[in-house]
């Protein structure tokens, strides 16, 4: 077993709104003077330390613990998961 | 060729599409069979409810709009207005939680906001399941916070509320929403197009391809399949809100604007129809104007998109730059999207071409379904079922319901709102048996409650329902108010099933009858249908919540549930019988899903009713709680732990008909009834008042300054138990639960 570092990131849908993204992207950004940025995504990130077999084994237990036990919502989220070995 | 279905994939049945095609006639093309679609879903057109729904009384001289407009208003003198309404959210909370509470109360703020109103309260009425699986924890707790988290970004309080828990509400939760507002009576505005001229202009968020059809979803059962039905739920923006309601009341300030809808469901063509239909003037609508968030939109998502967060105003012309520099001011998106015309056609443009003409009248007025209502073989069955045998241990049953989900503290849900912002509150959450708010404009307060008893209205839906009226009745009265008007919000499985129907049938009928003989006018609702599990067939019980508005006209009689006095006598209003069907006590303690549940009769509640507002409004009691779930026991002992005061109550001397045992005594929920403290001095004033109203009445016995909570019948101790135990399994039970410590 080996340790790895997974991280989970969480977002909106490509399709959904992002409330936060916008009105930070607007709100703070824009008026602070920051015109280059075109757009902002807001979301959730996740950092865990796990031991798995390899990182597919670290990247599966990782995929399927987020789905049984809600930590996002597939209906309108998705999750990017990431595996660097320590 | 006619007789062929839609070219399109809609929802409509033969005979609507053949009636479409007749009323219109000439064959429609796909814009027009998708705005014929959304127009004619349950949810827009009410088209299975609404002979039922005339059925309520509305009237009253206090109304001054009642049903089939965004908000009731009622008027509450000097020149001020209460709007309210209430709204379900219950499909897309059983998918995505968190946003399906939220876009919910973004929902029916904007209902509230439309008619020139400034929200000023929140209330919610939430169902699970079994609160112990992990469905139920998960929808519980993103639906609490999704509703809290939107409330306290738009500085709306979160004022009142209940849940209940029972097993048919596992797949498909329960999520209503209530909101008030308050307005002067002279800048009302309604969802009307009024003046040909008048600019049509679309404001807030930008229209995107999500939410359509979420109206016919809505109007489906849940099945598998809606995991993956990702376009309907929305994601709800409280940013864009906040500025909307500031901008939208600005706005109304200039005088200019004439007529205003939120776009909810059924989007443009459902706004624009209505305004059209109930103004009796045309709209041109033209599709290229519309700000959108995505490319390539084609005029049918375009006249049918949800997008949250949405406004459709009809303005003077020469106003308009007056109502735009307000919207420009908050930096809100708006587009100038047509124009209302002559004649009474929704007129919709495209490139230049014209890609929908049709008559609002048809758009508006779906044909109604009679649907056939059959009474069900339900375990109603009146006597069909062993009595259980009084249990010996009375002691033990009343802390075990202190601790049932139904009955405990619901602290853990209402500490999560922000209950105080805006500083009206004067009786929050668990305080009384309905919320006050303080109205700082004039010198008077508001009570507000919602209620709802599924399971009684499952076993009786007649009676239920009047219960549910009641009940919300009693709690406004309790706190020192004179209850004017209600709005419910029926929940029901799927009313095309004869049995469902007749649910859904003597449930209304109820309600009239409790309206009717309380003199309390419907001045608003909503119907939620198809809430049924596709797999299994289970339908939810019948919840027709009702959302009580009472009036205070002077601060001094507000009254809450605690005890306050040692020494004062404590009074029993209204007789206790033995209907124990749907009671806390049957359904967890003894399993037992049958038997009648209470009757609800108008003439006995008016009676109680008005005995406790009137000795209330003397200045004869100091505190007043109703009877409900868990019965006399229960009631009493919430009165001791808010008060933190002992009492001592002799059972022989609570008035009562047909009791045979103790434990029917103790926990039946027969309705009209009320415990009132009051100081020793008035007790004959306040029995000789419930003499002559006609209310049985009787001291039963005394608040003291002691911790203990004793019951006896003939001196015999029937519970005897200490405040501090009585407390903890009350106050304790929920966040155990939400723990899973148990």
């Amino acid at each position: 077993m080996k340790n790895y570092t997974v991280e989970v990131v969480i977002q909106n849908k490509p399709v959904a709104r992002d409330p936060e993204g916008e009105t930070i992207h607007r709100d703070l950004l824009l008026k602070g003077g920051y015109e280059n940025v075109k757009s902002v995504r807001a979301g959730k990130y996740i950092q865990l330390e796990v031991q798995a077999e390899g990182p597919e084994d670290a990247e599966k237990l990782v995929f399927e613990m987020c789905n049984a036990l809600r930590l996002y919502n597939p209906v309108v989220h998705t999750s990017r998961i990431q595996v660097r070995e320590k | 060729m006619s007789t062929l279905s839609p070219p399109i994939k809609t929802h409509l049945t033969r005979e609507e599409a053949e009636e479409i095609r007749k009323r219109l006639g000439r064959e429609p093309n796909p814009v027009e069979w998708g705005m014929f679609d959304i127009m004619y879903s349950e949810h827009c057109s009410y088209k299975s409810s609404r002979p039922m729904l005339s059925l309520l009384p509305s009237r009253s001289p206090r109304v001054v709009v009642g049903p089939g407009y965004d908000s009731g208003i009622v008027d509450i003198g000097d020149g001020y207005v209460v709007a309210f309404k209430v709204e379900s959210h219950n499909h897309p909370s059983a998918i995505e939680p968190y946003n399906g509470a939220a876009t919910g109360v973004g929902g029916i703020v904007r209902d509230v906001l439309c008619v020139g109103a400034r929200p000023i309260a929140l209330l919610d009425s939430l169902r699970f399941g079994n609160p112990r699986s992990g469905r139920t924890q998960w929808l519980f707790k993103h639906v609490v916070r999704g509703i809290g988290d939107y409330g306290n970004c738009i500085g709306v309080p979160t004022v009142a509320g209940e849940v209940e828990f029972d097993s048919s509400f596992e797949t498909n939760c329960l999520v209503n929403v209530a909101c008030v507002g308050l307005a002067k009576r002279e800048d009302i505005i309604l969802a009307e197009f009024k003046e040909p001229g008048d600019i049509l202009v679309l404001v807030g968020g930008p229209t995107g391809r999500d939410g359509i059809h979420g109206v016919t979803f809505a109007s489906k059962t849940i099945g598998q399949q809606s995991e993956e039905d990702r376009p309907a739920v929305q994601i709800g923006d409280p940013f864009t809100k906040k500025l909307l309601i500031e901008a939208v009341l600005e706005a109304l300030k200039t005088g200019q604007v004439r007529g205003l809808k939120d776009l909810g469901g059924g989007g443009l063509t459902c706004a624009a129809s209505e305004m059209s239909f109930k103004g009796g003037r045309g709209v041109e609508l033209n599709l290229d104007r519309v700000h959108v968030r995505e490319e390539g939109m084609t005029p049918y998502e375009l006249v049918l998109s949800e997008s949250q967060e949405r406004m459709l105003f009809a303005v003077n012309p020469q106003g308009l730059s007056q109502v735009l520099r307000v919207f420009e001011k908050y930096g809100l998106s708006y587009s100038i999207v047509g124009k209302v015309t002559e004649g009474g056609n929704v007129s919709v443009f495209f490139q230049g071409e014209k890609v929908a003409e049709v008559p609002s009248e048809i758009l508006a007025q779906a044909p109604v379904i009679r649907r056939e209502a059959k009474e069900p073989s339900l375990p109603a069955d009146g006597q069909n079922y062993p009595t259980p045998k009084e249990p010996e241990n009375l002691n033990e049953v009343f802390l075990s319901l202190l601790a049932l989900p139904n009955i405990a503290s619901q602290e853990w849900v209402f500490q999560q709102y922000d209950h105080e912002v805006g500083v009206r509150s004067v009786v929050k959450p668990g305080e009384g048996d309905a919320a006050v708010l303080r109205l700082l404009e004039i010198p008077k307060a508001i009570a507000l409650k919602a209620d709802c008893n599924s399971r009684h209205a499952y076993l009786d839906p007649f009676y239920g329902h009047a219960g549910a009226l009641a009940e919300a009745a009693r709690n406004v009265v309790c706190v020192g108010a004179e209850p004017v008007a209600y709005a419910d919000c029926c929940n029901f499985g799927n009313p095309e099933k004869p049995e469902i129907f007749w649910q859904f049938k003597r449930g209304i009928e109820g309600l009239a009858y409790m309206g009717r003989g309380l003199g309390i006018p419907c001045v608003g609702g909503n119907v939620s249908f198809y809430n049924e599990d596709s797999e299994t067939g289970v339908a939810v019980k019948p919840s027709t919540v009702v959302v009580m508005l009472g009036l205070i006209e002077d601060l001094q009689w507000i009254t809450t549930l605690a005890l306050k006095n040692p020494g004062d006598c404590v009074l029993v209003v209204g007789e206790t019988r033995p209907e124990m069907g749907g009671s806390e006590y049957y359904c967890e303690i003894h399993r037992i899903n049958q038997g009648r549940p209470p009757a609800a009769e108008a003439a006995r509640e008016k009676a109680s009713l008005q005995t406790v507002l009137k000795a209330i409004r003397a200045g004869y009691v100091s505190a007043a709680h109703d009877c409900s779930k868990g019965g006399l026991a229960v009631a009493l002992a919430l009165m001791a732990v808010q008060g933190k005061l002992g009492l001592k109550i002799e059972l022989e001397h609570v008035p009562c008909r047909g009791v045979t045992r103790k434990d029917e005594l103790l926990f039946s929920e027969t309705y009209s009834r009320f415990i009132l403290a009051v100081n020793e001095e008035n007790v004959d004033v306040v029995l000789k008042l419930a003499s002559r109203e006609g209310a049985p009445a009787r001291k039963v016995g005394r608040v003291v300054d002691d911790a203990v909570f004793l019951l006896q019948a003939s001196g015999t101790p029937v519970i005897q138990v200490d405040l501090a135990e009585i407390e903890e399994r009350w106050r304790e039970a929920i966040p155990r639960i939400m723990e899973g410590k148990n």
